[in-house]
């Protein structure tokens, strides 16, 4: 329902998990292969030089420090922001407004999402099928679409609870005169783990 | 409006009934962090030409190069370790990460539903079927399977066929997505007093 970007989530998993199984492969390699083990003695003295080249040759004149070094930090700065953008993009995609009529000479129409939660809970609530309900809204693709979870008590038939909440949809569709998108979540839990199962309906 | 919402509905129920791999990512994301942030300010401090925090990043860039003379016992187990971490993240990065969920066919909403609400009320029908106390029956539902246990009470034999006919008709009427075949199972050796 949140506009988390699962493809970067992934992405990023991918990439560690690569970088990892190629340096420990390479170290694991390094020590226990023979041939691995010569080669990587022979480059490294080699890599060691030419590193120090480049620190020599990047020289800033005046503070006697190499301009690479500082490059290294300025990218670490931009990699650490970036990854604090990262972590704060997870879950969002929260909406505060449930419908907007486009503006007649009469004016506007500005319907918040609380009123269809707010409506929704309240009838849900009145049911013994339920032991708990929460109502949000999302924006997917720019459209505003409900969420409605609804914690069942044991032993309550799934299509019963997806009726009883369609019903409650449809309710709301009079009363808003349009109908809204709406995703529906039958879940159990610890709540209606230890809550008295249903009666026969 | 309903064309456009089954692509909607579509969309949201796949995000639904699999997992964003967010709390891996984050997880991820903050060792990246605090690793970048300290290579970064060890290598400001080697700058300003003071006293290392932890290890100066010369040394961090020789003992990288030097790993061949370490002894290579430890190495290799922590490049093997390191190596088998990889692998899971790369498995775990590719592989669909199903949640316990499934889709149920409703014509208003997206519907999905958790697996153990539908063993709950499969576990419901299945007692009463059977005629066996509902604390004596099992259920577990998975991505295509519900397995349904019953331990009879002895001297009242539960009727295997009535069960499965009455989990079948269940399973039938709540049109999960994707299908589940049920495979009741009723043990040999009843309970007394169950």
């Amino acid at each position: 329902m949140n506009s988390t970007n699962r493809a970067a989530n992934r992405l990023l998993i991918f990439v560690c998990g690569l970088l990892l199984l190629v340096v420990g492969a390479a170290a694991a390699a390094a020590v226990l292969v023979p041939f691995v083990r010569d080669a990587w003695k022979d480059t490294s003295g080699q890599v060691t030089d030419q590193v120090a080249g480049w620190l020599e040759q990047t020289q800033l004149a005046g503070i006697g420090v190499s301009w690479l070094l500082i490059a290294v930090v300025a990218l670490l700065v931009i990699a650490i922001v970036v990854l604090i953008v990262f972590i704060s993009r997870q879950g969002r995609g929260h909406t505060g407004i449930a419908l907007t009529d486009p503006t007649s000479e009469h004016g506007s129409t500005v319907i918040e999402s609380s009123v269809a939660e707010h409506a929704l809970k309240d009838a849900l609530d009145a049911h013994s099928e339920f032991v708990g309900s929460h109502v949000s809204t999302y924006k997917v693709r720019r459209t505003p679409v409900l969420k409605v979870s609804v914690t069942c008590r044991r032993g309550v038939s799934p299509k019963d609870a997806a009726a009883i909440v369609e019903s409650k949809l449809h309710a709301l569709d009079e009363l808003l005169g349009r109908e809204l998108p709406a995703l529906i979540q039958i879940s159990g839990g610890f709540r209606a783990r230890v809550t008295k199962t249903t009666r026969l309906q | 409006m309903s064309s456009d919402n089954k692509a909607l509905y579509a969309r949201i129920s796949r995000r639904e009934t699999h997992s964003p791999r967010s709390l891996l990512a984050i997880v991820l994301a903050v060792v990246l962090i605090v690793v970048f942030a300290w290579v970064g300010t060890e290598v400001v401090i080697a700058l300003l030409g003071l006293p290392a925090l932890l290890v100066a990043p010369s040394d961090m860039f020789t003992s990288a190069l030097g790993l061949a003379e370490q002894p290579a016992a430890i190495v290799a187990a922590a490049g093997i370790v390191a190596a088998v971490i990889g692998l899971v993240l790369i498995i775990l990065s590719l592989s669909p990460g199903r949640r316990a969920r499934h889709v149920i066919d409703t014509e208003r909403a997206a519907t999905v539903v958790d697996n153990e609400v539908i063993a709950s009320a499969l576990a419901r029908h299945a007692s009463y079927a059977g005629n066996v106390d509902p604390d004596n029956t099992t259920v577990s539902v998975s991505h295509r399977r519900a397995v349904v246990d019953l331990t009879p009470t002895s001297g009242i034999p539960a009727n295997r066929d009535d069960v499965t006919e009455a989990v079948t008709a269940q399973l039938d009427a709540y049109g999960l997505r994707p299908t589940v075949r049920a495979r009741v199972q009723i043990a040999e050796k009843a309970k007394v007093g169950a």
